[in-house]
């Protein structure tokens, strides 16, 4: 049954889960697009925020400061990012290493089950929340929980700080750089292998800024980030891999396409609206809305 | 012995050789019994390490006593992450490979149906412990047995429920997994059955979802007396929640579908929006456990600082019912062990015995613990002080 | 010759079964202009390539202005004043003209301002001025040869260009654009070029000596005309006469 307010309301509510996708998608883009490689532990770093969240939050700060907890959240996981890379992912460039690739999916799954079995096994069987005084708010006819509105605002504002960090400074414009020729990077002087490991600290810091954020609003628990790599690779390839427009522009359509297809479609099938618009988009263009045929330079 | 050239150690390395050389072989070999539980998603992590606790107390517990048939006694655990193919495979392996004398464990429905088709052919019988589809056991397979409330009493209890309560339009949020579309399938049947005056709006969700606003505005429209809400782990927290972002809570009172709120981090997750909710247990707290019970709980609150709640009681209570089982059966070997739970009369965590007749559709091979609706009247409130509103199959 | 710019003695590189380099030795003297010459897979792109870091010598010896090189990553090697220029011209495509060039700039440290002012000088120069904010894509192939070889000026502390093939499939006027900025900067920068090309008359123009490669080694030096005439190289050229 079909009414303008109940799609107003879909909609709304399909941009807002949208925007948060997309903070996960950019994140694995980017990594993609600098160090040529898809990090498939990021919804790990995911979970890690939440957790460096949870207990900034329940520990220190308490729930009215969550986004100093969230800024300091993102700095610990890009810490921690920063650290792995050398030992983990460097090596695919400077370790003689022929299958880059697989390499890569190796390595990083790895990770993925580690930090998950790790945390599994330190967190025990609960579910936790560093909680929120956010009440809800009337977005339009909708009303949205605070803390889900405010998780969308911080990312729109990550996008934002993340645009102007690739645009304005030399640091973006060595990243922007990299991403176009990792050799021609390298032949006007860049040291792409501290650029890498900065580089996968950004990719995985948006992931734990978005468990940050989300931590009180899905809640915080080992395998958290399943759900949000899930939506975060349907992103990419509806965006096209390495575009950040494309992370952003696939990841609004696609919080659309589920609201909308579970509001008036059928709800049990949410998840697979996502999937309907993903086949339809290769259809039309393979390499997605805003991706380019690979070269390899 | 008096010893001339050779040291007296010899002596006692050689007798303990002769000792150990005499005795058969697989005496000191334990006796294992496979736990098949979610332990990663898409599975319900928390209903599976809980389960995992009580059963690990209870291999503590026989170990303690000397184990069972003289030797010790050890578990087999898998991860079914919560899908049917996992816990295929993990029934192969523990009977295959550890050769498992049971399996039990079984959080999940669906799992627990798969693995029944093939526990059919291999013969090693299985034990639900909080796996509550009617299929489980009503298939009547000889290898099939459960110590968890079938749907048919949860949905007959709340539907007890909602005649006490004058509700008449209701609304049932479900997951779509066995567990959901079982527990939806048999509220729709019984009030048909039963001629009840209640009307039903049904809506169902992906376990996987991250927003439920378009479903929860349908209800919304709906106006229910009750909102029925069955989702199993995040998507349980998910909906009260958004519920009360959107209004429906806490005017209109939520059913949780099972008890989840009796665990300690429910007041942590939901501080303002868990009182007056109403939820399944499955036991009384006013009622009195048996010794295994008490030694569970005391053994429970020392290890992990809280009283234990019920998948890590029914947990306990089936390993000690296999225990138990092949003590009697004085054998480990699959027809015996089968012959044993149905013919046998075992003790468990409550002061009940436990019998698996041979009765009809889904109560074959089926003891249940009660079914209770519980009703939280303070925040914060204990769930042992919560209201009891109904009890239901004593 | 005094204490060369560049030396490189007994490089060898080898790809499973195939060695590209065997033995190769050549020196460069400070504000020359070098040429490498050679028949198709002499060699002479893996020469280059070791030189400037792309790839690791399996042997040999690589001096920088005295100091040891051999085995450093291409960013290490243009930080020390050694940058190139590729064949498949390396261009950013997404990024303007200016912000190519800033690229090799900024690399040291160097102040937007005065990077951004030096980049549209050198636009200027190399005649692109009007498409100095149009995204390095739009460029046709010629004119991202002639970006790439700017960029190369763009490096602060440049000492020694070696550019690979930069008039390969370019038309005549920017072929002496790249020469007159190439001009400019050994005249004010005293900047050592080493060029490989296959470009006889601009080789003859522009080179003060020429080095020939044969099948992984050097087979002589001199000038031009020296080396032209040698029967050696007529054969290695298949017999074909050099103009």
């Amino acid at each position: 049954m079909f009414s303008a307010e109940l799609f107003t309301q879909s909609l709304i509510a399909g941009i807002v889960i949208g925007i948060i996708y997309a903070l996960m998608a950019l994140g694995i883009t980017f990594i993609y697009s600098i160090v040529k490689m898809i990090n498939w532990a990021m919804g790990e770093f995911y979970m890690l925020g939440s957790f460096v969240q949870y207990f900034l939050v329940v520990g220190l700060l308490g729930p009215d400061l969550w986004w100093v907890a969230a800024l300091l959240s993102a700095a610990a996981v890009f810490l921690v990012g920063w650290l792995i890379e050398p030992v983990l992912i460097k090596p695919m460039f400077t370790g003689g290493i022929e299958r880059r690739d697989d390499y890569a999916t190796v390595v990083t799954i790895a990770l993925l089950l580690l930090m998950r079995n790790l945390a599994t096994a330190l967190n025990g069987p609960y579910q936790r929340s560093p909680g929120t005084n956010l009440g809800t708010v009337m977005l339009g006819p909708l009303p949205e929980s605070g803390a889900r509105l405010a998780a969308a605002l911080c990312a729109l504002a990550a996008m934002v700080l993340f645009w102007v960090l690739l645009k304005k400074t030399w640091l973006g414009l060595a990243l922007r750089a990299s991403s176009q020729s990792r050799v021609g990077v390298q032949i006007a002087g860049v040291d792409i292998l501290r650029l890498d490991q900065v580089a996968f600290g950004i990719g995985v810091g948006l992931a734990g800024v978005a468990g940050a954020l989300l931590a009180p609003v899905f809640l915080v628990f080992p395998t958290n980030g399943v759900v949000t790599t899930t939506k975060g690779f349907e992103i990419i390839v509806i965006g096209g891999l390495g575009s950040i427009p494309g992370a952003v522009v696939a990841g609004i359509l696609l919080g659309v396409a589920e609201s909308l297809g579970a509001a008036f479609i059928s709800s049990p099938y949410q998840n697979a609206y996502g999937f309907v618009l993903l086949l339809a988009v290769l259809l039309i263009k393979p390499s997605g809305l805003f991706g380019e045929r690979m070269r390899h330079a | 012995m008096r010893s001339t050239r050779h040291p007296a150690w010899i002596g006692a390395l050689a007798l303990a050789a002769f000792g150990t050389a005499g005795a058969p072989a697989h005496a000191q070999e334990p006796i294992t019994i496979g736990l098949i539980v979610p332990l990663s998603p898409p599975g319900d992590p928390t209903g599976g390490q809980l389960i995992r606790r009580g059963a690990e107390l209870a291999v503590e517990y026989y170990n303690q006593k000397g184990g069972v048939l003289g030797r010790p006694l050890q578990l087999s655990v898998q991860d079914s992450q919560g899908r049917p193919e996992g816990g295929v495979a993990a029934y192969r392996r523990v009977v295959g490979e550890d050769k498992a004398i049971a399996v039990t464990g079984f959080f999940h429905s669906s799992v627990n149906i798969a693995v029944n088709e093939l526990a059919k052919n291999m013969g090693v019988p299985t034990m639900s412990t909080q796996a509550s589809a009617a299929e489980i056991t009503s298939k009547r397979y000889p290898v099939a047995f459960r110590t968890h409330a079938i749907d048919p009493l949860r949905v007959a209890a709340w539907l007890d429920f909602m005649a006490q309560k004058g509700f008449k339009r209701v609304s049932i949020v479900a997951e779509t997994s066995d567990f959901g579309i079982g527990l939806t399938e048999e509220t729709q049947k019984q009030v048909k059955d039963k001629k009840l005056a209640i009307e039903l709006q049904t809506i169902s969700f992906d376990r996987s979802s991250t927003d439920l606003t378009p479903q929860l505005l349908q209800v919304k429209a709906y106006k229910p007396d009750l909102v029925v809400n069955i989702g199993v782990g995040q998507p349980m927290d998910l909906i009260i929640d958004q519920a009360t972002t959107l209004g429906i809570l806490p005017t209109t009172p939520m059913l949780v579908s099972y008890d989840a709120p009796a665990r300690p981090q429910f007041w942590q997750l939901h501080p303002n929006n868990g009182n007056g909710i109403y939820f399944i247990a499955y036991y009384s707290p006013k009622e009195k456990l048996s010794e295994l019970g008490e030694w569970l709980a005391k053994t429970y609150q020392a290890k992990y600082n809280e009283a234990p709640v019920y998948g890590s009681l029914n947990g306990f209570g089936d390993i000690a019912i296999i225990a138990q089982a092949a003590t009697q059966a004085k054998s480990t070997d699959p027809k015996a062990m089968v012959a044993a739970l149905e013919g046998g009369s075992f003790e468990s965590w409550p002061d009940a015995k436990v019998t698996f007749p041979k009765a009809d559709g889904p109560y074959w091979h089926n003891w249940a613990p009660p079914v209770l609706i519980l009703h939280f009247t303070k925040p914060n409130q204990d769930w042992k002080e919560a209201e009891v509103v109904i009890e239901y199959g004593k | 010759m005094t204490s060369p710019v560049l030396a490189a003695t007994g490089l060898v590189k080898r790809f499973g079964g195939f060695t590209a380099n065997d033995g190769v030795d050549i020196a460069v003297g400070a504000g020359e202009v070098r040429g490498i010459i050679g028949p198709n897979g002499a060699g002479k792109t893996t020469l280059v390539n070791m030189i400037t870091g792309v790839e690791r010598p399996n042997a040999g010896e690589i001096l920088l202005g005295g100091a040891p090189i051999g085995g450093l990553a291409p960013d290490a090697i243009a930080a020390r004043g050694l940058v190139r220029s590729f064949q498949v011209a390396r261009v950013f495509g997404d990024m303007s003209l200016v912000e190519n060039l800033l690229v090799p700039y900024l690399a040291r440290r160097g102040r937007l301002a005065e990077g951004e002012a030096r980049a549209r000088d050198l636009i200027g120069r190399a005649n692109l001025a009007r498409l100095a904010d149009a995204p390095a894509k739009t460029l046709s192939g010629g004119q991202r040869v002639l970006l790439q070889v700017a960029a190369g000026f763009m490096c602060p502390q440049l000492s020694v260009y070696v550019l690979d093939e930069p008039f390969a499939g370019v038309n005549p006027v920017i072929k002496d654009t790249i020469l007159d900025l190439i001009a400019t900067e050994r005249r004010e920068r005293n900047v050592t070029f080493v060029v490989v090309s296959h470009e006889m008359d601009i080789m003859r123009r522009l080179c003060d000596r020429i080095t020939v490669m044969v099948e992984g080694r050097v087979l002589l030096e001199g000038t031009l005309e020296e080396v032209a005439s040698d029967p050696r190289v007529v054969a290695a050229y298949l017999g074909k006469p050099l103009r």
